[in-house]
């Protein structure tokens, strides 16, 4: 049973005949039109357009976009483009593919030089309508060479790649990075690519290369015999990739570059007051022009082998122990802790007992009865052993957690690490053995287990030098068009507010004004006269040394890290600067004097006030 | 259940025959245009083919009488798949328009098609007027087709959405409508042709501009309707030969298994093969006709009336792109063009031309 019986069981469908002949010549005069088009394209047209297929000289090329530039927080071009040329072939004018390459082979060797490909690889990478590169980066005299006997080389063109001019080559080639031949795996990634495109592939270059990138146009265009344009027949623009505005002071990082010279280490530079990075140096540095057409492999061995690991960018990866310059932490945990007072004094005979072990105090002599000032500016290392006992390791990690170290910035760059701050669980889970008491009094003078990215320790002290307030660092202020209209701006991003009363940190900003600037004090060189510089030194032991031993009789590896870290000035701080020099000896003589370089960059030309 | 022998008895071997026809030339054209392309499109399209006979006999073995009582839930469901495809659904050249189902992917707007074919006839045949169709009763069924033309306009697809809405008006042409409702809808379409501008991608935009300038796109449309002008023009009388267009083999057409396949079939066997292919197309379509005619009740009328009619829009809009004289739209060729989801829509409705065909003289009981 299927339905109710319909009430037209007898269905007449001779009531629609009107409407299927209307439509049934619809549908015919439909079919006769493409029929006349087939006539009139196939039959009266044939002939011509015979022809021209067998001669289909119309062609899409594509036309590369420029990346967009790179400049600094002053408008200082960092990075721009410049032409380099590859010689192609285009696969659709070539008749004679043996013959032409036999040609090219032949006028290479007529100038002593070989012709890269061979016949058999150009035959399996040949790919219709896309231009094959079979000479990569050739010189001019090459370039020459070629539009010379272009003649007798029909379907070899020449290919014109922007690729990176980097002006401040070494000196900026961690933050900015390079770029190269885009690989499998990325093709394979995003199918807007093509093969042999330019891409970024470290630094800024990859980490805004969707910015920076741009969009290839195209040409259609009608070529002669031998493939060459004769006409174009329409064009779409490239669209160039966008600007990208840094914040970084090129002259500042220029000057910590400088600064850092022969040294190996890190220079980070910010503005406290909003989180802009000045200057993000790491020494050694390689040089970004080299990968722009794919680095040689001999340069790369080099590059790779180098045991001080240049392409690490040590201002962000990194990870020292903080030496003295931890006390800054310790301090501000104690005093908000009630566990110390600013009068509060301890003894410092030169060293501290602890159970059987006995802790030494960087001064020999001692320096008897000191409290928080005194100890913070001549860096007593006595005081701050008796502070760190009675203050533990899980509250001093609390506090060093609040001024951010342990995790990662957030700052937008690729590869940063960080950190550690141990804790008595910590050390549980990583070695299955608890916490040791000795442990906390080596931790509360930065020596131990703890470890900070040059990134991190600017960062800290720009919280204090804020009077607690701390942000993100940025190194991207915006994203924008040559005509200057916003694409993306990063704005400076809050981080947090330090657990630390306002007193306390008046106290201790005092106190590391001292260390620069009072007698006794142990960052004396980094002094700019009328700038209040302040600041606080470190140097961290690589391995425990005998008692007065500065260690230049050890082996590089071995020798103690420079540290110091400043801000000025003291009241109202523009600038925060943290230096590492690995191996250098001692913070107060070895690093201090590269941040006051830094900072003398910086104040050049700035009205004292 | 017994088999009424008069279905046997009555099968449609002349429907059967044009199909066949037409789907050998398709494969073996396809087989040509999709030479040197990785996978060999040809030989994935006979699986489609064999997949699609199969659907197609399970769509005349039920009375369409049957199948109409669920066009509204079918059709409900397609409109389902159609807002997945926006949640699920895989990009490709800027719109989304697959979906995958554990394996193989499929356009959920080639789907839309048929059931709103089937939706539409149910509803014109549950309700019927006297005389012709005013524009209050033509509210709910236009409902039928906005809610899935929206929804793939959005994806954007913007040649299968004006399918949606030119299969609509067909039906309705059929089913009868007043004059002043005709040119009344026919006021308010041109009103809100720049209101639906607005709602374009600008591709589609750019599309609809190329059209009548195709200089606008040099690197698209343009070169890909010069191209294929070139192609179909080159191959003359007698055509260029089997495998031996030197526009298609050189890859110089774009799209030449899918949307451009027709150019390469034009160019390889002429002015002559495409003359037959277009009859062979042509007689389908009459013949089909022919099954709306003599079918034994309305609903059997409009539903062969209604694929055949969407077989002749796939065809003649699809032809008259490759010839130029339509904007590049998007619209496979039927049977021809290479893909899964439009070779088994259209075994479908082969089928379900067949059920009609082999029941019209099946009176019930």
């Amino acid at each position: 049973m299927l339905e109710k019986p319909d009430k037209l069981v007898r269905y007449d469908p001779g009531m629609y005949r009107d409407r299927f002949t209307f439509f049934f010549w619809v549908i015919l005069v439909a079919v006769c039109l493409l029929v006349l088009r087939l006539w009139y394209l196939q039959i009266i047209k044939g002939e011509d357009l015979l022809k021209r297929s067998e001669n289909n000289r119309i062609r899409i090329r594509e036309v590369k976009a420029m990346r967009g530039i790179i400049v600094d927080s002053r408008g200082v071009v960092l990075v721009e483009n410049r032409p380099s040329f590859d010689v192609v072939i285009f696969p659709e004018d070539v008749k004679d593919l043996k013959g032409l390459v036999e040609k090219l082979e032949a006028l290479y060797t007529k100038v002593n030089l070989t012709f890269p490909m061979d016949y058999e690889t150009i035959l399996e990478n040949r790919r219709p309508f896309t231009p094959l590169r079979v000479d990569r980066n050739v010189s001019r005299e090459k370039l020459a060479l070629i539009e010379t006997h272009s003649l007798e080389l029909p379907g070899v063109g020449i290919d014109v790649m922007p690729v990176r001019e980097y002006y401040y080559g070494e000196i900026m080639a961690h933050v900015i990075g390079y770029i190269g031949e885009v690989s499998r795996d990325d093709l394979e990634r995003d199918k807007a690519q093509k093969s042999g495109d330019l891409i970024g592939k470290f630094g800024l270059e990859k980490a805004l290369d969707s910015f920076i990138r741009g969009k290839a146009g195209g040409e259609q265009v009608e070529v002669n015999v031998i493939g060459k344009k004769v006409k174009t027949l329409g064009r779409v623009e490239p669209s160039q990739g966008y600007r990208v505005v840094l914040s970084l002071d090129a002259q500042v990082q220029k000057a910590a570059w400088t600064a850092l010279e022969g040294k190996a280490g890190a220079v980070v530079a910010l503005d406290p007051r909003d989180g802009s990075i000045l200057a993000l140096v790491s020494r050694p540095g390689f040089d970004p022009n080299l990968f722009n057409r794919g680095i040689s492999t001999d340069l790369w061995e080099k590059l790779s082998s180098n045991p001080l690991h240049p392409m690490e960018n040590r201002a962000i990866a990194g990870q020292y122990p903080p030496g003295s310059t931890y006390k800054l932490i310790v301090a501000a945990a104690a005093l908000e802790e009630g566990i110390i007072t600013p009068e509060t004094a301890f003894n410092c005979p030169g060293h501290f007992e602890m159970g059987t072990r006995t802790f030494r105090c960087w001064r020999k002599q001692g320096h008897g009865r000191v409290s928080l000032h005194r100890a913070i500016v001549e860096s007593c290392d006595v005081y701050f052993y008796n502070v760190g006992k009675l203050l533990g390791v899980d509250r001093l990690a609390q506090y060093a957690q609040a001024f951010g170290l342990g995790t990662r910035t957030g700052v937008a760059l690729v590869g940063e690490r960080r950190g550690l701050i141990p804790t008595r669980e910590w050390k549980l889970t990583r070695f299955g053995v608890p916490w040791q008491p000795g442990e906390t009094i080596s931790l509360s003078i930065g020596q131990g287990y703890n470890t900070v990215t040059p990134l991190q320790l600017a960062n800290a002290y720009a919280a204090a030098a804020n009077n607690g307030e701390y942000f993100t660092p940025r190194i991207v202020k915006r994203v924008e068009t040559d005509d200057g209209e916003i694409i993306e701006e990063y704005r400076p991003e809050k981080k947090a507010v330090l657990p630390v009363s306002q007193e306390n940190i008046q106290l201790l900003k005092k106190a590391l004004w001292g260390v620069v600037n009072e007698a006794g004090g142990t960052g004396g060189q980094a002094r700019v006269a009328g700038r209040d510089v302040a600041g606080k030194t470190g140097t961290a032991q690589v391995i425990g040394m005998a008692e007065g031993d500065d260690g230049s009789a050890y082996p590089y590896e071995y020798r103690d890290h420079a540290l110091f870290v400043s801000f000025a000035p003291r009241d109202n701080p523009e600038i925060v600067v943290a230096v590492v020099a690995e191996h250098a000896g001692h913070g107060g003589s070895a690093a201090a004097p590269v941040a006051r370089k830094v900072l003398e960059a910086y104040f050049a030309g700035k009205p004292k006030p | 259940m017994k088999i009424d022998r008069r279905l046997i008895f009555n099968f449609d071997w002349m429907l059967v025959l044009f199909v066949a026809l037409i789907v050998c030339i398709g494969v073996l054209n396809l087989y040509s245009a999709g030479h040197g392309i990785s996978g060999e499109p040809y030989l994935k399209q006979i699986r489609w083919v064999l997949l699609g006979l199969f659907v197609m006999v399970l769509t005349f073995a039920f009375d369409y009488r049957w199948i109409a009582r669920y066009a509204y839930v079918v059709h409900a469901l397609a409109i389902v798949l159609l807002i997945a495809v926006f949640a699920v659904g895989a990009v490709t050249k800027g719109s989304q328009r697959w979906i995958n189902l554990g394996g193989f992917s499929m356009q959920p707007s080639e789907i839309v098609k048929i059931t709103l074919i089937l939706a539409l006839a149910k509803y014109f045949n549950d309700h019927r007027v006297e005389g012709k169709y005013g524009i209050r009763e033509l509210v709910a069924p236009f409902l039928i087709v906005l809610v899935p033309f929206v929804l793939v306009l959005r994806q954007p697809d913007l040649g299968t959405a004006l399918m949606l809405m030119i299969l609509f008006g067909s039906v309705v042409l059929f089913v009868g409508i007043r004059w002043r409702a005709l040119l009344g809808l026919a006021a308010v379409g041109l009103l809100l042709i720049p209101l639906g501008w607005n709602f374009l991608a600008e591709y589609q935009k750019e599309r609809v501009l190329t059209f009548i300038d195709p200089e606008r796109d040099p690197l698209g449309a343009g070169y890909h309707i010069i191209q294929s002008i070139i192609a179909v023009g080159s191959g003359g009388i007698f055509g260029k030969g089997f495998m031996k267009g030197t526009q298609s083999q050189l890859k110089f057409l774009p799209e030449q298994q899918t949307d451009f396949v027709f150019s390469v079939f034009a160019e390889e066997w002429g002015f002559m093969g495409a003359l037959l292919v277009l009859v062979l197309m042509l007689s389908l379509i009459l013949w089909g006709l022919k099954i709306a005619q003599h079918s034994r009740d309305y609903l059997g009328t409009l539903i062969a009336y209604g694929v055949t009619m969407m077989v002749f829009w796939g065809v003649f809009i699809n032809v008259a792109m490759v010839l130029g004289i339509l904007p590049v739209v998007g619209i496979p060729l039927p049977f021809f063009s290479y893909g899964g989801s439009s070779m088994l829509k259209m075994m479908v409705a082969m089928g379900l031309l067949m059920n009609v065909s082999m029941r019209r003289y099946v009176l019930q009981s």
